[in-house]
């Protein structure tokens, strides 16, 4: 009676089919491709060129360099993070959760800029200030190099590494850990033969997934990289598309291509990883309560150094952007620096009709792009956990495919799809492109929302009359508010703050934030890229905190 | 039967013909859950489907509302077909016109006790008033008037089951379905809900299907009871008749403690059927279709057996000697066992009654309550 696939899920499996798989199929022919107007005219001639490309060996090991660096870097700090936290006696244990969410209220370009103000050689206010106390004739510390890059990128994933990690050692039985101190060893015997081999796919994953976001990464290997000329794939690609007089699609879709199949298969490795654990994280509450270790003398001077991190992470770079944005330019703070103080970066920017432009679209996209991302996400999620058929399990693997996606590489995709049609150079297509990249980050939330909800309650529905749209609108949705508000908040401070898929796609007109952040850097306009910052992180913490609120009220009223 | 009862009307009858329908695990296994069921549930009567778990009866309760697709046959709810294989008829639960309480409740926990209530109607686009005149009779009927604002997660276990009922009511359904309602409560509260619902339905007059593995549940609210086991409907008959005069033993075995003698027919001519058994002839009450010959087993429940001092009443018909060989005090009476030669006779006897383990009894049975069974 019924067709295997039924016409809702085919639809969705079409849509998001579409979404994920349609510009990776783009990005293949068009490296295939003679020109960005020849489309489909076969050659080989873009893969022969870009590989044999004499820099791209010095290439590849800057991003083998940048991407494994990073990753140890903030795999262990989360380590670290995470053991202090849960199973020790640390004061401050609030700080840890900041830590976990900065990364939604400040965007990585600003971060990243804010650590070029601190630390460039030339002028980097921190260097000044050490050469004028230490008496030094150059700058200390150059983050225009390998080593800055990775720092920078290693702090920025550090959440990522803590929100896997964490969970995994929360979960972890003290009692093993217990019974190894009772066959006889000492405390750090136990936990390096017993806690850390437990905890190894926890390591991995969060290995891979860092490895996967820094090989994505474009607003450190931009911001840092480019001026110490440190080029890594992703500014490889972008230097192809946007500088000299003919942007090569072509060879940048064949190296995109390399970039994307190791993605995808660090993607892969990260979930078989995690499958067991992540997926019913919600569910399997098991009630361990971990045994929390004493640290004695050591607890100040451990919660000092988080202390530090916590203002490392989050205070420092806005009070750098707050003064930069005031001073004229770019001097250590001191009394002649305050008494010039000015508003006129601030002046520029907010009358600045590029920037407006780009304010204006970026809000745009964060509203109506999280708002309409997270309606598909919501019917997509809610098919992938209710029906279970072989369509359903097929949209599931479309909907996470983009998980791996690259932004630069997957906006690359697009521009050879868009560029056909009259959404190219519209704000459309930075929508489209927007949510088809981050569509797993309002599906995952979802997910496991309607994993919780009793089916009974639907089925309670169609039997007073419901029909499949009017169950949804009064049970099914209501119900799922705070999973979908989590989503939105996730998919609309992405959103705001996009920068790679919209380094390819933005063009005049479309212009967004981030990117306009990016042209001010390049032209070293310290000033505007502050007050531009500032107003970046006070749209998200607004909008985040606007969206907490208002999913607790949705939740108190029901 | 309250003429102010506001779905104070008829119901119709459900029939279920030839219903297959098969599960299938991802790694591939069938499971049969129902096999070709034929099933006539007559209108305006309380309708149970008893067994034990896994025996279907949920997923046919189910099939019948439209939440789970048979694989093959036809259920038509008055003249009306809602689903047959062969004329490829689907209609989706909510165009079926029944009203269900679920074994969970499944109250909406966002909403008031009101818009539970309200839902059914509101789907319908119903005025304003009317909702609001309908669902103020319904709450009334089932004793939660007043309650209407209540965040529906705030009332008590009983109080849900009833928001659950005036939800399946309030429609004025065809057919009230009911998924093991009372599985949720703790023994007293369902005692008293059983007793409640009784009135409820009996009151209403409405074809109303119950879904229960309890058989005390069954026998005290259903007027007809349906044992099913494994996919197939076993037998169907009243409470009285599935008590007192089951057609199979897994029925007999199934309602309440039975023993079962087996023996032989020996002649069919007199009042009582005398059945030839290893512990003696027992006189038994008579049933159609026998012959001289036959192998049967006589049904026993143990409140038929009187237990009495030995000696005086040997002899006399159904009356043997036996040994108690155990005794348990389980408050209002003792269940025990008594051998008759090598049989052993599961029993109850009056706690006041004084015997005690190893005696020498005499024990009688009651031919009326002798039961055969045919199988």
């Amino acid at each position: 009676m019924r067709p295997r696939i039924s016409p809702l899920t085919f639809t969705f499996v079409l849509i998001v089919g579409c979404l994920t798989v349609g510009p990776v199929l783009m990005l293949i022919l068009g490296s295939f491709s003679r020109g960005i107007g020849a489309f489909g005219v076969f050659t080989v001639e873009k893969y022969i060129r870009v590989y044999t490309d004499p820099s791209l060996p010095k290439i590849l090991l800057n991003t083998a360099a940048f991407t494994v660096g990073s990753s140890l870097f903030a795999t262990a700090l989360a380590l670290i993070l995470a053991y202090l936290n849960i199973r020790t006696d640390i004061p401050l244990k609030g700080l840890f959760h900041l830590i976990s969410i900065t990364p939604m209220m400040i965007p990585h370009i600003v971060f990243a800029t804010s650590w070029v103000l601190l630390l460039n050689p030339s002028n980097g206010i921190l260097n000044l200030l050490l050469r004028e106390v230490l008496g030094l004739k150059s700058s200390p510390f150059d983050i225009y190099s390998l080593g800055g890059m990775i720092l920078v990128e290693g702090l920025l994933d550090l959440p990522i590494a803590y929100l896997i990690i964490a969970p995994a050692m929360a979960s972890f039985d003290a009692a093993l850990e217990e019974a190894a101190w009772v066959s006889g060893g000492s405390k750090f015997r136990a936990l390096r033969r017993v806690t850390f081999p437990i905890l190894r796919p926890a390591i991995l994953a969060s290995l891979a997934l860092v490895i996967v976001r820094s090989l994505a990464a474009f607003a450190v290997p931009s911001v840092i990289g480019m001026p110490g000329r440190v080029y890594v794939l992703t500014t490889y690609i972008y230097r192809l598309i946007s500088l000299g007089f003919m942007p090569d699609y072509g060879r940048a879709a064949a190296v995109g291509v390399s970039v994307l199949v190791t993605s995808t298969v660090l993607v892969y490795v990260y979930r078989r990883l995690t499958a067991r654990s992540e997926r019913y994280v919600t569910i399997s509450a098991r009630g361990y309560k971990p045994a929390i270790i004493g640290l004695g003398r050591w607890r100040y001077p451990l919660s000092f150094l988080t202390s530090l991190l916590f203002l490392v992470l989050i205070v420092i770079p806005v009070l750098v952007l707050l003064y930069v944005s005031l001073i004229p330019y770019v001097m250590p703070p001191s009394a002649k620096a305050f008494s010039m103080m000015t508003l006129k970066h601030w002046n520029y920017v907010l009358h600045d009709p590029l920037s407006l432009r780009a304010l204006r679209n970026s809000v745009f996209l964060a509203l109506v792009g999280a708002t309409l991302g997270i309606l598909l996400s919501t019917f997509v999620s809610y098919i992938i956990v209710r029906v279970k058929s072989a369509g359903s399990a097929l949209l599931e693997s479309l909907a996470f495919f983009s998980f791996s996606f690259p932004g630069l590489v997957i906006g690359i995709g697009f521009m050879w799809f868009f560029v056909r049609t009259p959404l190219y150079a519209t704000i459309w297509a930075l929508l489209i492109g927007y949510i088809a990249t981050y569509l797993p980050y309002g599906i995952r939330p979802l997910t496991s929302t309607f994993i919780q909800i009793s089916e009974d309650l639907e089925e309670a529905s169609k039997v007073a009359g419901g029909g499949f749209l009017y169950t949804f609108r009064r049970i099914v949705v209501p119900l799922a508010i705070p999973g979908i508000v989590s989503g939105w908040i996730l998919m609309a401070s992405m959103f705001l703050r996009e920068l790679s898929l919209s380094a390819v796609l933005s063009r005049p007109g479309t212009e967004v934030l981030a990117v306009q952040i990016l042209r001010f850097a390049d032209d070293s306009l310290w000033g505007q890229v502050s007050a531009l910052g500032i107003v970046m992180i006070a749209l998200s913490t607004t909008m985040v905190t606007l969206a907490t609120l208002v999913g607790k009220h949705i939740g108190k009223s029901k | 039967m309250g003429t102010r009862s506001p779905q104070h009307r008829n119901g119709m009858e459900i029939k279920v013909s030839a219903l297959t329908k098969i599960f299938r695990s991802p790694s591939g296994e069938e499971v049969r859950a129902l096999k070709e069921v034929d099933l006539t549930i007559p209108a305006n009567r309380i309708f149970t489907l008893l067994g034990p778990s896994g025996c279907g009866k949920t997923t046919l309760l189910r099939c019948i509302v439209g939440l789970e697709v048979p694989d093959s046959g036809e259920i038509a709810i008055g003249d009306t077909v809602v689903w047959s294989k062969k004329q490829r008829i689907f209609i989706p639960p909510n165009k079926r016109g029944i009203g269900m309480v679920f074994q969970t409740y499944a109250i909406w926990p966002h909403m008031t006790v009101f818009d539970n209530v309200a839902y059914p109607l509101q789907v319908r686009r119903l005025p304003r008033e009317e909702i609001r005149r309908r669902v103020r009779e319904t709450l009334k009927f089932v004793k939660l008037e007043g309650l209407e604002n209540r965040p529906a997660t705030a009332l008590s276990g009983g109080q849900q089951q009833r928001v659950a009922l005036a939800r399946a009511l309030v429609s004025e359904p065809k057919v009230i379905l009911f998924d093991e309602p009372l599985s949720n409560l703790d023994a007293k509260l369902r005692e008293e809900t059983r007793r409640e619902l009784r009135r409820f339905l009996t009151e209403l007059r409405i074809t109303a299907v119950y879904v229960t593995h309890d058989r005390l549940e069954a026998l005290t609210l259903s007027d007809l009871v349906a044992v099913m086991r494994e996919g197939v409907v076993v037998e169907v008959g009243t409470p009285l008749d599935i008590y007192f005069r089951p057609k199979h033993k897994f029925v007999a075995d199934f309602i309440g403690k039975a023993n079962f003698i087996e023996g032989t027919v020996e002649s069919t001519s007199e009042d009582l059927i005398r059945v030839v058994t290893p512990m003696g002839p027992i006189a038994c009450r008579r049933a159609e279709g026998l012959t001289p010959g036959q192998r049967v087993t006589v049904c026993v429940r143990p409140e038929a057996i009187t237990i009495d001092r030995p000696g005086d009443t040997s002899g006399g018909t159904n009356t043997f000697r036996g040994r108690v060989v155990s005794l348990l005090f389980v408050g209002e009476n003792y269940e025990g066992e008594v051998a008759v030669g090598k049989t052993i006779l599961a029993i109850k006897t009056n706690p006041a009654f004084p015997i005690g383990e190893g005696e020498e009894v005499s024990v009688y049975i009651d031919p009326a309550q002798c039961h055969i069974l045919m199988e």
